[in-house]
Protein backbone atom coordinates (compact mmCIF):
# COMPACT_ATOMS: atom_id res chain seq x y z
CA UNK A 1 0.00 0.00 0.00
CA UNK A 2 1.25 3.63 -0.86
CA UNK A 3 2.57 5.16 2.46
CA UNK A 4 0.06 8.44 1.38
CA UNK A 5 -2.66 6.35 1.99
CA UNK A 6 -1.38 4.34 5.02
CA UNK A 7 -0.62 7.35 6.67
CA UNK A 8 -3.91 8.99 5.65
CA UNK A 9 -6.19 5.56 6.68
CA UNK A 10 -4.49 5.63 9.94
CA UNK A 11 -5.72 9.23 10.55
CA UNK A 12 -9.10 8.62 10.09
CA UNK A 13 -9.13 5.44 11.58
CA UNK A 14 -6.64 6.14 14.57
CA UNK A 15 -10.23 8.70 16.20
CA UNK A 16 -12.84 5.44 16.21
CA UNK A 17 -9.92 3.47 17.64
CA UNK A 18 -9.18 5.58 20.37
CA UNK A 19 -13.05 5.90 20.69
CA UNK A 20 -13.47 2.22 21.34
CA UNK A 21 -10.85 2.06 23.68
CA UNK A 22 -11.95 5.07 25.76
CA UNK A 23 -15.21 2.79 25.55
CA UNK A 24 -13.99 -0.07 26.98
CA UNK A 25 -12.64 1.75 29.84
CA UNK A 26 -15.73 3.78 30.63
CA UNK A 27 -18.11 0.78 30.66
CA UNK A 28 -15.27 -1.24 33.12
CA UNK A 29 -15.11 1.57 35.64
CA UNK A 30 -19.14 1.46 35.60
CA UNK A 31 -19.09 -2.16 35.81
CA UNK A 32 -16.55 -1.97 39.24
CA UNK A 33 -18.53 1.22 40.77
CA UNK A 34 -21.87 -0.95 40.11
CA UNK A 35 -20.20 -3.59 42.32
CA UNK A 36 -18.83 -1.80 44.91
CA UNK A 37 -22.52 -0.08 45.31
CA UNK A 38 -23.42 -3.39 45.51
CA UNK A 39 -20.78 -4.50 48.12
CA UNK A 40 -21.67 -1.07 49.97
CA UNK A 41 -25.38 -1.82 49.91
CA UNK A 42 -25.09 1.91 48.21
CA UNK A 43 -26.98 3.48 45.01
CA UNK A 44 -24.87 4.07 42.42
CA UNK A 45 -25.59 7.72 41.63
CA UNK B 1 -21.37 17.26 -6.38
CA UNK B 2 -24.93 17.93 -5.17
CA UNK B 3 -26.57 15.21 -2.87
CA UNK B 4 -29.92 14.64 -1.52
CA UNK B 5 -31.40 13.46 2.03
CA UNK B 6 -32.79 10.03 2.83
CA UNK B 7 -36.18 10.80 4.21
CA UNK B 8 -37.56 8.37 6.72
CA UNK B 9 -41.11 8.06 7.29
CA UNK B 10 -43.52 10.09 9.93
CA UNK B 11 -44.37 6.78 11.59
CA UNK B 12 -40.01 5.48 11.70
CA UNK B 13 -39.64 8.98 13.25
CA UNK B 14 -41.88 9.01 16.25
CA UNK B 15 -40.76 5.80 16.97
CA UNK B 16 -37.31 6.09 16.95
CA UNK B 17 -37.98 9.40 19.16
CA UNK B 18 -40.07 7.56 21.19
CA UNK B 19 -38.03 4.57 21.74
CA UNK B 20 -35.14 7.27 22.49
CA UNK B 21 -36.78 9.56 25.31
CA UNK B 22 -38.91 6.55 26.37
CA UNK B 23 -36.45 4.36 26.82
CA UNK B 24 -34.17 7.05 28.76
CA UNK B 25 -37.50 7.89 30.99
CA UNK B 26 -37.54 3.95 31.91
CA UNK B 27 -33.95 3.92 33.08
CA UNK B 28 -33.94 6.73 35.34
CA UNK B 29 -36.79 4.70 37.08
CA UNK B 30 -34.78 2.46 38.13
CA UNK B 31 -32.82 5.25 40.26
CA UNK B 32 -35.60 7.35 40.82
CA UNK B 33 -36.08 8.20 44.97
CA UNK B 34 -40.05 9.72 46.30
CA UNK B 35 -37.76 12.03 48.27
CA UNK B 36 -35.06 13.91 46.42
CA UNK B 37 -32.43 15.50 48.81
CA UNK B 38 -31.64 19.10 47.25
CA UNK B 39 -27.38 17.76 47.37
CA UNK B 40 -28.74 14.21 45.24
CA UNK B 41 -30.86 16.67 43.04
CA UNK B 42 -28.04 18.93 42.52
CA UNK B 43 -24.37 17.22 43.01
CA UNK B 44 -25.76 13.51 43.59
CA UNK B 45 -24.21 14.02 47.08
CA UNK B 46 -20.45 14.57 45.78
CA UNK B 47 -19.55 10.99 45.26
CA UNK B 48 -20.19 10.05 41.85
CA UNK B 49 -17.96 7.15 40.53
CA UNK B 50 -14.86 7.25 37.98
CA UNK B 51 -17.21 5.53 35.67
CA UNK B 52 -20.21 7.64 35.78
CA UNK B 53 -18.50 11.07 35.91
CA UNK B 54 -16.41 11.03 32.46
CA UNK B 55 -18.49 9.65 30.68
CA UNK B 56 -21.52 12.11 32.35
CA UNK B 57 -18.45 14.66 31.22
CA UNK B 58 -18.07 13.51 27.89
CA UNK B 59 -21.25 13.07 26.65
CA UNK B 60 -21.77 16.46 28.43
CA UNK B 61 -19.46 18.25 26.55
CA UNK B 62 -20.46 16.81 23.25
CA UNK B 63 -23.44 18.61 21.97
CA UNK B 64 -24.84 18.38 18.55
CA UNK B 65 -23.04 21.69 17.65
CA UNK B 66 -19.74 19.63 17.99
CA UNK B 67 -20.27 17.48 14.87
CA UNK B 68 -21.31 19.65 12.79
CA UNK B 69 -18.89 22.52 13.74
CA UNK B 70 -15.54 20.03 13.77
CA UNK B 71 -17.25 19.06 10.01
CA UNK B 72 -17.61 22.27 9.25
CA UNK B 73 -13.73 23.20 9.98
CA UNK B 74 -12.77 19.89 8.17
CA UNK B 75 -14.59 21.02 5.16
CA UNK B 76 -13.45 24.19 5.34
CA UNK B 77 -9.49 24.12 6.02
CA UNK B 78 -8.93 20.35 5.33
CA UNK B 79 -6.84 18.08 7.51
CA UNK B 80 -6.13 20.40 9.85
CA UNK B 81 -9.41 21.63 10.56
CA UNK B 82 -11.08 18.84 12.64
CA UNK B 83 -8.05 18.39 15.13
CA UNK B 84 -8.12 22.64 15.29
CA UNK B 85 -11.72 22.27 16.68
CA UNK B 86 -11.69 18.86 18.94
CA UNK B 87 -8.19 19.12 20.21
CA UNK B 88 -9.06 22.48 21.82
CA UNK B 89 -12.61 21.55 22.78
CA UNK B 90 -10.49 18.56 24.93
CA UNK B 91 -7.70 20.83 26.16
CA UNK B 92 -10.63 22.55 27.77
CA UNK B 93 -12.06 19.48 30.05
CA UNK B 94 -8.43 18.92 30.72
CA UNK B 95 -7.02 22.83 32.17
CA UNK B 96 -10.04 22.49 34.47
CA UNK B 97 -9.09 19.45 36.44
CA UNK B 98 -6.10 20.87 38.43
CA UNK B 99 -8.17 24.28 39.14
CA UNK B 100 -11.55 22.18 39.90
CA UNK B 101 -8.88 20.44 42.81
CA UNK B 102 -8.28 23.88 44.39
CA UNK B 103 -12.28 24.24 44.08
CA UNK B 104 -13.21 21.15 45.81
CA UNK B 105 -10.58 21.90 48.27
CA UNK B 106 -11.75 25.15 49.44
CA UNK B 107 -15.32 24.54 49.25
CA UNK B 108 -15.84 20.32 49.11
CA UNK B 109 -19.43 21.10 50.01
CA UNK B 110 -20.36 23.38 46.92
CA UNK B 111 -23.27 22.80 44.24
CA UNK B 112 -22.43 25.46 41.94
CA UNK B 113 -18.78 27.60 41.59
CA UNK B 114 -20.82 30.48 42.29
CA UNK B 115 -21.38 29.63 46.01
CA UNK B 116 -17.48 29.53 46.49
CA UNK B 117 -17.14 33.09 44.91
CA UNK B 118 -20.32 34.42 46.96
CA UNK B 119 -18.07 33.44 49.79
CA UNK B 120 -14.49 34.79 48.65
CA UNK B 121 -16.42 37.89 47.79
CA UNK B 122 -20.23 38.96 48.14
CA UNK B 123 -23.12 38.57 45.57
CA UNK B 124 -21.98 41.05 42.80
CA UNK B 125 -19.04 38.55 41.67
CA UNK B 126 -21.16 35.46 42.46
CA UNK B 127 -24.24 37.20 40.50
CA UNK B 128 -21.73 37.66 37.32
CA UNK B 129 -20.77 34.27 37.81
CA UNK B 130 -24.41 33.10 37.85
CA UNK B 131 -25.83 34.92 34.96
CA UNK B 132 -22.65 34.15 32.81
CA UNK B 133 -23.95 30.89 33.26
CA UNK B 134 -27.75 31.53 32.63
CA UNK B 135 -26.81 32.64 29.60
CA UNK B 136 -24.11 30.01 28.16
CA UNK B 137 -26.48 27.28 29.59
CA UNK B 138 -30.05 28.93 27.85
CA UNK B 139 -27.87 29.46 24.24
CA UNK B 140 -26.38 25.67 24.59
CA UNK B 141 -30.22 24.46 25.15
CA UNK B 142 -31.23 26.33 22.23
CA UNK B 143 -28.81 25.50 20.22
CA UNK B 144 -29.07 21.77 20.74
CA UNK B 145 -33.72 22.18 20.38
CA UNK B 146 -32.50 23.50 17.36
CA UNK B 147 -30.66 20.79 16.05
CA UNK B 148 -33.14 18.82 16.92
CA UNK B 149 -35.84 20.38 14.89
CA UNK B 150 -33.20 20.59 11.93
CA UNK B 151 -32.63 16.73 11.88
CA UNK B 152 -36.19 16.08 11.96
CA UNK B 153 -37.11 18.55 9.40
CA UNK B 154 -34.29 17.32 6.84
CA UNK B 155 -34.66 13.23 7.39
CA UNK B 156 -38.22 13.35 8.05
CA UNK B 157 -41.83 15.06 7.19
CA UNK B 158 -42.17 16.18 10.10
CA UNK B 159 -41.71 19.85 10.74
CA UNK B 160 -39.05 21.82 12.60
CA UNK B 161 -40.97 22.78 15.40
CA UNK B 162 -42.42 19.47 16.21
CA UNK B 163 -38.45 18.29 15.97
CA UNK B 164 -37.92 20.85 18.76
CA UNK B 165 -41.14 20.36 20.75
CA UNK B 166 -40.39 16.19 21.25
CA UNK B 167 -36.94 17.24 22.20
CA UNK B 168 -37.44 19.69 24.49
CA UNK B 169 -40.06 17.65 26.32
CA UNK B 170 -38.55 14.57 25.80
CA UNK B 171 -35.10 16.18 28.06
CA UNK B 172 -37.25 17.87 30.77
CA UNK B 173 -39.47 14.42 31.30
CA UNK B 174 -36.42 12.37 32.24
CA UNK B 175 -34.42 15.20 34.02
CA UNK B 176 -37.40 16.85 36.29
CA UNK B 177 -37.72 14.20 39.19
CA UNK B 178 -34.41 13.62 40.08
CA UNK B 179 -32.10 16.41 38.56
CA UNK B 180 -28.34 15.80 38.52
CA UNK B 181 -28.56 12.15 39.45
CA UNK B 182 -30.91 11.52 36.21
CA UNK B 183 -28.39 13.28 33.70
CA UNK B 184 -25.25 11.65 35.04
CA UNK B 185 -26.99 8.28 34.76
CA UNK B 186 -28.73 8.58 31.64
CA UNK B 187 -25.35 10.37 30.23
CA UNK B 188 -24.08 6.84 30.48
CA UNK B 189 -26.38 4.92 28.95
CA UNK B 190 -26.37 7.87 25.62
CA UNK B 191 -22.24 8.18 25.72
CA UNK B 192 -22.25 4.25 24.56
CA UNK B 193 -24.58 4.65 22.23
CA UNK B 194 -23.01 7.63 20.88
CA UNK B 195 -19.45 5.81 21.04
CA UNK B 196 -20.66 2.47 19.67
CA UNK B 197 -22.56 4.53 16.48
CA UNK B 198 -19.35 6.77 16.27
CA UNK B 199 -17.61 3.74 15.95
CA UNK B 200 -18.97 2.26 13.20
CA UNK B 201 -20.13 5.46 11.11
CA UNK B 202 -16.07 6.53 10.63
CA UNK B 203 -15.02 4.09 8.72
CA UNK B 204 -18.26 2.93 6.99
CA UNK B 205 -18.70 6.73 5.32
CA UNK B 206 -14.67 6.24 4.92
CA UNK B 207 -14.55 2.59 2.86
CA UNK B 208 -18.57 3.80 1.21
CA UNK B 209 -17.10 7.01 0.17
CA UNK B 210 -13.98 5.07 -2.10
CA UNK B 211 -11.73 4.37 0.53
CA UNK B 212 -8.55 5.14 1.64
CA UNK B 213 -7.20 5.69 -2.22
CA UNK B 214 -9.97 8.13 -3.33
CA UNK B 215 -9.79 10.00 -0.33
CA UNK B 216 -6.17 10.38 -1.08
CA UNK B 217 -7.11 10.98 -4.84
CA UNK B 218 -9.18 13.39 -3.79
CA UNK B 219 -6.46 15.64 -1.82
CA UNK B 220 -4.71 16.41 -4.53
CA UNK B 221 -7.09 18.77 -5.92
CA UNK B 222 -7.26 20.87 -2.62
CA UNK B 223 -5.65 24.04 -1.78
CA UNK B 224 -1.92 23.52 -0.18
CA UNK B 225 -3.05 25.03 3.40
CA UNK B 226 -5.92 22.17 3.28
CA UNK B 227 -3.26 19.46 2.21
CA UNK B 228 -1.26 20.82 4.96
CA UNK B 229 -1.52 19.62 8.70
CA UNK B 230 0.21 22.93 9.62
CA UNK B 231 -2.27 25.35 8.09
CA UNK B 232 -1.84 29.19 9.02
CA UNK B 233 -5.32 30.00 8.41
CA UNK B 234 -6.74 27.01 10.29
CA UNK B 235 -4.98 28.28 13.52
CA UNK B 236 -5.77 31.79 13.15
CA UNK B 237 -9.08 31.54 12.07
CA UNK B 238 -10.54 28.26 14.18
CA UNK B 239 -7.80 26.87 16.34
CA UNK B 240 -6.27 29.97 17.84
CA UNK B 241 -9.72 31.50 18.94
CA UNK B 242 -10.67 27.82 20.66
CA UNK B 243 -7.13 27.70 22.17
CA UNK B 244 -7.29 31.20 24.15
CA UNK B 245 -11.55 29.94 24.97
CA UNK B 246 -9.84 26.90 26.75
CA UNK B 247 -10.02 28.25 29.88
CA UNK B 248 -13.20 30.35 29.79
CA UNK B 249 -15.18 27.74 28.90
CA UNK B 250 -14.05 25.42 31.62
CA UNK B 251 -14.50 28.10 34.34
CA UNK B 252 -17.53 30.10 33.28
CA UNK B 253 -19.69 26.71 32.36
CA UNK B 254 -21.50 25.24 35.80
CA UNK B 255 -22.16 21.92 33.43
CA UNK B 256 -18.48 21.44 34.01
CA UNK B 257 -18.24 22.47 37.94
CA UNK B 258 -21.18 20.72 38.88
CA UNK B 259 -19.58 17.47 37.41
CA UNK B 260 -16.73 18.32 39.61
CA UNK B 261 -18.28 19.03 42.75
CA UNK B 262 -20.01 15.62 41.97
CA UNK B 263 -17.22 13.64 41.32
CA UNK B 264 -15.72 11.44 44.08
CA UNK B 265 -12.75 14.15 45.20
CA UNK B 266 -10.31 11.18 44.94
CA UNK B 267 -11.40 10.76 41.13
CA UNK B 268 -11.02 14.01 39.69
CA UNK B 269 -8.10 13.89 37.55
CA UNK B 270 -8.90 10.65 36.09
CA UNK B 271 -11.81 11.54 35.31
CA UNK B 272 -11.18 14.69 33.33
CA UNK B 273 -8.38 12.71 31.46
CA UNK B 274 -10.86 10.19 30.53
CA UNK B 275 -13.10 12.34 29.44
CA UNK B 276 -10.78 14.59 27.39
CA UNK B 277 -9.58 11.91 25.62
CA UNK B 278 -12.91 10.51 24.78
CA UNK B 279 -14.32 14.04 23.66
CA UNK B 280 -11.51 14.35 21.30
CA UNK B 281 -11.34 11.20 19.98
CA UNK B 282 -15.41 11.30 19.06
CA UNK B 283 -15.24 15.01 17.87
CA UNK B 284 -12.26 14.84 15.58
CA UNK B 285 -13.02 11.72 13.85
CA UNK B 286 -16.76 12.71 13.28
CA UNK B 287 -14.75 15.62 11.69
CA UNK B 288 -12.93 13.93 9.55
CA UNK B 289 -16.48 13.39 8.15
CA UNK B 290 -16.05 17.32 6.95
CA UNK B 291 -13.06 16.45 5.87
CA UNK B 292 -13.75 13.00 3.63
CA UNK B 293 -16.93 15.31 1.74
CA UNK B 294 -14.19 18.32 0.63
CA UNK B 295 -12.12 15.55 -0.93
CA UNK B 296 -15.33 14.34 -2.52
CA UNK B 297 -15.70 17.78 -3.87
CA UNK B 298 -19.55 17.38 -2.38
CA UNK B 299 -21.23 20.77 -1.98
CA UNK B 300 -23.16 21.69 1.07
CA UNK B 301 -27.13 21.76 0.87
CA UNK B 302 -28.55 25.01 0.87
CA UNK B 303 -24.97 26.29 0.98
CA UNK B 304 -25.10 25.59 5.47
CA UNK B 305 -22.08 23.13 6.06
CA UNK B 306 -24.34 21.96 8.79
CA UNK B 307 -25.74 20.16 6.53
CA UNK B 308 -22.69 18.49 5.73
CA UNK B 309 -23.02 14.86 8.10
CA UNK B 310 -26.28 14.33 7.18
CA UNK B 311 -25.77 14.59 4.10
CA UNK B 312 -23.16 12.48 3.72
CA UNK B 313 -24.57 9.62 6.05
CA UNK B 314 -27.72 9.50 4.10
CA UNK B 315 -26.11 9.43 0.54
CA UNK B 316 -23.27 6.45 0.95
CA UNK B 317 -24.73 4.69 3.73
CA UNK B 318 -27.94 2.34 4.43
CA UNK B 319 -30.87 3.48 5.97
CA UNK B 320 -29.80 1.16 9.48
CA UNK B 321 -26.97 3.44 9.54
CA UNK B 322 -28.58 6.80 8.84
CA UNK B 323 -31.14 5.80 11.49
CA UNK B 324 -27.93 4.74 13.97
CA UNK B 325 -26.88 8.58 12.73
CA UNK B 326 -30.29 9.78 13.31
CA UNK B 327 -29.87 8.81 17.39
CA UNK B 328 -26.35 9.62 17.63
CA UNK B 329 -27.36 13.23 17.48
CA UNK B 330 -30.34 12.79 19.49
CA UNK B 331 -28.34 11.16 22.20
CA UNK B 332 -25.24 13.72 21.81
CA UNK B 333 -28.02 17.06 22.02
CA UNK B 334 -30.28 15.51 24.51
CA UNK B 335 -26.90 14.78 27.51
CA UNK B 336 -25.81 18.41 26.72
CA UNK B 337 -29.31 19.97 26.95
CA UNK B 338 -30.54 17.28 30.55
CA UNK B 339 -26.68 18.95 31.96
CA UNK B 340 -28.06 22.40 31.06
CA UNK B 341 -31.20 21.98 32.70
CA UNK B 342 -29.41 20.58 35.66
CA UNK B 343 -26.97 23.97 35.56
CA UNK B 344 -29.93 25.80 35.84
CA UNK B 345 -32.12 24.66 38.12
CA UNK B 346 -28.66 24.58 40.29
CA UNK B 347 -27.85 28.08 39.61
CA UNK B 348 -31.16 29.48 40.66
CA UNK B 349 -31.16 27.03 43.59
CA UNK B 350 -28.28 28.13 45.22
CA UNK B 351 -26.98 31.14 43.71
CA UNK B 352 -30.07 32.54 43.38
CA UNK B 353 -32.38 31.16 46.18
CA UNK B 354 -29.95 29.52 48.72
CA UNK B 355 -27.69 32.63 48.77
CA UNK B 356 -29.16 35.68 48.22
CA UNK B 357 -33.07 35.31 48.71
CA UNK B 358 -33.05 32.78 51.38
CA UNK B 359 -29.93 34.16 52.91
CA UNK B 360 -28.21 30.91 53.50
CA UNK B 361 -31.17 29.23 55.61
CA UNK B 362 -33.36 27.98 52.85
CA UNK B 363 -36.16 25.45 53.04
CA UNK B 364 -34.98 22.23 51.10
CA UNK B 365 -38.49 20.77 50.02
CA UNK B 366 -39.01 24.93 48.34
CA UNK B 367 -35.92 24.73 47.23
CA UNK B 368 -35.94 21.30 44.81
CA UNK B 369 -39.41 22.74 44.07
CA UNK B 370 -37.59 25.89 42.87
CA UNK B 371 -35.37 23.31 40.82
CA UNK B 372 -38.43 21.75 38.95
CA UNK B 373 -39.98 24.78 38.37
CA UNK B 374 -36.50 26.43 36.51
CA UNK B 375 -36.10 23.41 34.75
CA UNK B 376 -39.86 24.08 33.13
CA UNK B 377 -39.29 27.82 32.46
CA UNK B 378 -35.95 26.94 31.24
CA UNK B 379 -36.79 24.14 28.86
CA UNK B 380 -40.00 26.72 28.00
CA UNK B 381 -37.57 29.42 27.04
CA UNK B 382 -35.01 27.07 24.79
CA UNK B 383 -38.32 25.81 22.92
CA UNK B 384 -39.20 29.49 21.89
CA UNK B 385 -35.97 30.83 21.43
CA UNK B 386 -34.79 28.02 19.05
CA UNK B 387 -37.29 29.14 16.25
CA UNK B 388 -34.34 31.80 15.91
CA UNK B 389 -31.44 30.51 13.70
CA UNK B 390 -28.30 31.25 14.31
CA UNK B 391 -24.68 30.30 12.98
CA UNK B 392 -23.27 27.64 15.57
CA UNK B 393 -19.41 27.87 14.94
CA UNK B 394 -19.80 31.83 15.31
CA UNK B 395 -22.05 31.69 18.56
CA UNK B 396 -19.24 29.14 20.31
CA UNK B 397 -16.59 31.70 19.41
CA UNK B 398 -18.59 34.74 20.88
CA UNK B 399 -20.04 32.68 23.82
CA UNK B 400 -16.15 31.73 24.74
CA UNK B 401 -14.75 35.13 24.80
CA UNK B 402 -17.51 36.60 27.19
CA UNK B 403 -16.34 34.08 29.69
CA UNK B 404 -12.92 34.53 29.12
CA UNK B 405 -13.56 38.19 31.09
CA UNK B 406 -14.33 36.09 34.24
CA UNK B 407 -11.20 33.37 34.22
CA UNK B 408 -8.45 35.29 35.42
CA UNK B 409 -10.90 37.13 38.58
CA UNK B 410 -11.92 33.42 39.56
CA UNK B 411 -8.92 31.85 39.50
CA UNK B 412 -6.89 34.62 41.33
CA UNK B 413 -9.80 34.89 43.69
CA UNK B 414 -9.01 31.26 44.57
CA UNK B 415 -5.36 31.29 45.01
CA UNK B 416 -4.17 35.40 45.68
CA UNK B 417 -6.08 36.43 49.13
CA UNK B 418 -5.45 40.09 48.31
CA UNK B 419 -8.21 40.26 45.38
CA UNK B 420 -11.61 42.15 46.79
CA UNK B 421 -14.97 41.85 45.55
CA UNK B 422 -14.58 45.55 43.92
CA UNK B 423 -11.75 44.27 41.74
CA UNK B 424 -13.52 41.18 40.89
CA UNK B 425 -16.59 42.82 39.39
CA UNK B 426 -14.88 45.67 37.77
CA UNK B 427 -12.67 43.72 35.81
CA UNK B 428 -15.10 42.09 34.40
CA UNK B 429 -17.59 44.75 33.61
CA UNK B 430 -14.68 46.60 31.69
CA UNK B 431 -13.65 43.85 30.59
CA UNK B 432 -17.10 43.28 28.81
CA UNK B 433 -17.04 46.80 27.26
CA UNK B 434 -13.36 46.82 26.06
CA UNK B 435 -14.75 43.31 24.26
CA UNK B 436 -17.62 44.80 22.98
CA UNK B 437 -15.47 46.97 21.17
CA UNK B 438 -13.43 45.29 19.57
CA UNK B 439 -16.09 42.41 18.74
CA UNK B 440 -18.53 44.50 17.02
CA UNK B 441 -16.10 47.05 15.90
CA UNK B 442 -17.30 49.41 17.37
CA UNK B 443 -14.50 52.12 17.31
CA UNK B 444 -12.41 52.00 13.76
CA UNK B 445 -9.83 49.36 14.71
CA UNK B 446 -6.96 51.29 12.96
CA UNK B 447 -3.46 53.38 13.71
CA UNK B 448 -2.81 53.79 17.61
CA UNK B 449 -5.77 52.39 18.46
CA UNK B 450 -5.69 49.12 16.75
CA UNK B 451 -2.06 49.16 18.46
CA UNK B 452 -3.54 49.82 21.37
CA UNK B 453 -5.44 46.49 21.81
CA UNK B 454 -2.75 44.09 19.85
CA UNK B 455 -0.91 44.78 23.55
CA UNK B 456 -3.58 43.99 25.35
CA UNK B 457 -4.42 41.10 23.38
CA UNK B 458 -0.94 40.00 23.59
CA UNK B 459 -0.80 40.98 27.51
CA UNK B 460 -4.44 38.53 27.49
CA UNK B 461 -2.40 35.70 25.75
CA UNK B 462 0.42 36.09 28.57
CA UNK B 463 -2.37 35.12 30.97
CA UNK B 464 -3.77 32.46 29.27
CA UNK B 465 -0.36 30.75 28.55
CA UNK B 466 0.51 32.00 31.92
CA UNK B 467 -2.47 30.37 33.78
CA UNK B 468 -2.39 26.98 31.77
CA UNK B 469 1.17 26.76 33.09
CA UNK B 470 0.40 27.18 36.06
CA UNK B 471 -1.98 25.02 36.50
CA UNK B 472 0.28 22.16 35.84
CA UNK B 473 3.50 23.44 36.69
CA UNK B 474 3.53 26.23 39.25
CA UNK B 475 3.70 29.84 40.09
CA UNK B 476 7.21 30.39 38.94
CA UNK B 477 6.44 28.21 35.60
CA UNK B 478 3.93 29.71 35.23
CA UNK B 479 4.90 33.58 35.59
CA UNK B 480 8.40 32.38 33.48
CA UNK B 481 5.83 30.99 30.67
CA UNK B 482 3.15 34.04 30.43
CA UNK B 483 6.30 36.27 29.83
CA UNK B 484 7.50 34.60 26.77
CA UNK B 485 4.51 34.33 25.30
CA UNK B 486 3.83 38.19 25.78
CA UNK B 487 6.87 39.00 24.53
CA UNK B 488 6.34 36.74 21.71
CA UNK B 489 2.51 37.79 21.21
CA UNK B 490 4.14 41.42 21.18
CA UNK B 491 6.88 40.61 18.38
CA UNK B 492 4.02 38.96 16.16
CA UNK B 493 0.72 40.20 17.09
CA UNK B 494 1.99 43.77 16.05
CA UNK B 495 0.17 45.39 13.29
CA UNK B 496 -1.26 41.86 12.44
CA UNK B 497 -4.14 40.75 14.97
CA UNK B 498 -6.15 43.73 13.99
CA UNK B 499 -7.31 41.14 10.38
CA UNK B 500 -8.37 38.82 13.29
CA UNK B 501 -10.92 40.68 15.23
CA UNK B 502 -13.33 37.91 16.92
CA UNK B 503 -9.62 36.17 18.29
CA UNK B 504 -8.66 39.51 19.59
CA UNK B 505 -12.09 40.77 21.19
CA UNK B 506 -11.26 37.26 22.94
CA UNK B 507 -8.00 38.05 24.15
CA UNK B 508 -9.23 41.78 25.12
CA UNK B 509 -10.99 40.59 27.50
CA UNK B 510 -8.58 38.33 29.16
CA UNK B 511 -5.94 40.87 29.09
CA UNK B 512 -8.64 43.67 30.45
CA UNK B 513 -9.73 41.61 33.01
CA UNK B 514 -6.41 40.74 34.42
CA UNK B 515 -5.30 44.43 34.51
CA UNK B 516 -8.22 45.97 36.62
CA UNK B 517 -8.25 42.84 38.62
CA UNK B 518 -4.40 43.11 39.38
CA UNK B 519 -4.18 47.03 39.70
CA UNK B 520 -7.29 46.77 42.02
CA UNK B 521 -5.85 44.31 44.08
CA UNK B 522 -2.70 45.62 44.59
CA UNK B 523 -3.91 49.08 45.32
CA UNK B 524 -7.02 48.00 47.86
CA UNK B 525 -5.72 48.00 51.72
CA UNK B 526 -8.20 45.79 52.75
CA UNK B 527 -7.20 42.50 54.85
CA UNK B 528 -6.20 39.26 53.49
CA UNK B 529 -8.75 36.68 52.96
CA UNK B 530 -8.80 33.76 55.45
CA UNK B 531 -9.55 30.86 52.52
CA UNK B 532 -10.81 28.17 55.64
CA UNK B 533 -13.62 30.66 55.94
CA UNK B 534 -15.18 28.88 52.77
CA UNK B 535 -15.86 25.60 53.91
CA UNK B 536 -17.24 27.12 56.58
CA UNK B 537 -19.55 29.12 54.87
CA UNK B 538 -20.46 26.33 52.05
CA UNK B 539 -22.60 23.87 53.34
CA UNK B 540 -24.78 21.35 52.50
CA UNK B 541 -28.36 23.16 52.29
CA UNK B 542 -30.00 18.98 53.97
CA UNK B 543 -28.35 19.56 57.32
CA UNK B 544 -29.97 23.26 57.80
Amino acid sequence: MDMKVAFYTFYILMWPALTLGVLFYICRAVWRDVKEAKKNNKGLV
Amino acid sequence: MDLELYQFSTTTVLLMLAAFYGGTYLLTLLIRKKKESTDAFMVANERIGIGLASSSMTATWIWAASFYAAATSGYTYGVSGPLHYGLWGALMILFIYPFGQRFRKLAPKAHTLGELIHARHGSSSQLILAISNVLGSTISLMVNFTAAGALVSVLSPLSFQTGVLIAGFGVLAYTFWSGFRAAVFTDFVQLVALMAIAVVIIPAVLFAMGGPSAFVTGLEGLTLEQQSFFSKTAFLEQGAPFFFAVLAYAIGNQTISQRLFAVDKEHIKSTFITATLGYGAIVIGLGMIGLLALSAGIQPMDGDTNNLIPQVVSTYLSPIMIALFFILVIGSLSSTADSDLCALSAIIMADVYGKNIAKDNPDPKRMLLIGRVTMIVATMVGIIFASFALDILVMLVFVGALWGAIVFPVIASVFWDKVTNAAFTWSVVIAMIMFCLVRFELIPLTGAIAYFFEFISSIGAAVVIGLMAFAFLGIRLGVIFAIVAGVASMYYTADFLRDYTVLMASLTAFGVSTIVCTVMSLMSKAPRFDFRTISEEVQSYDNQ
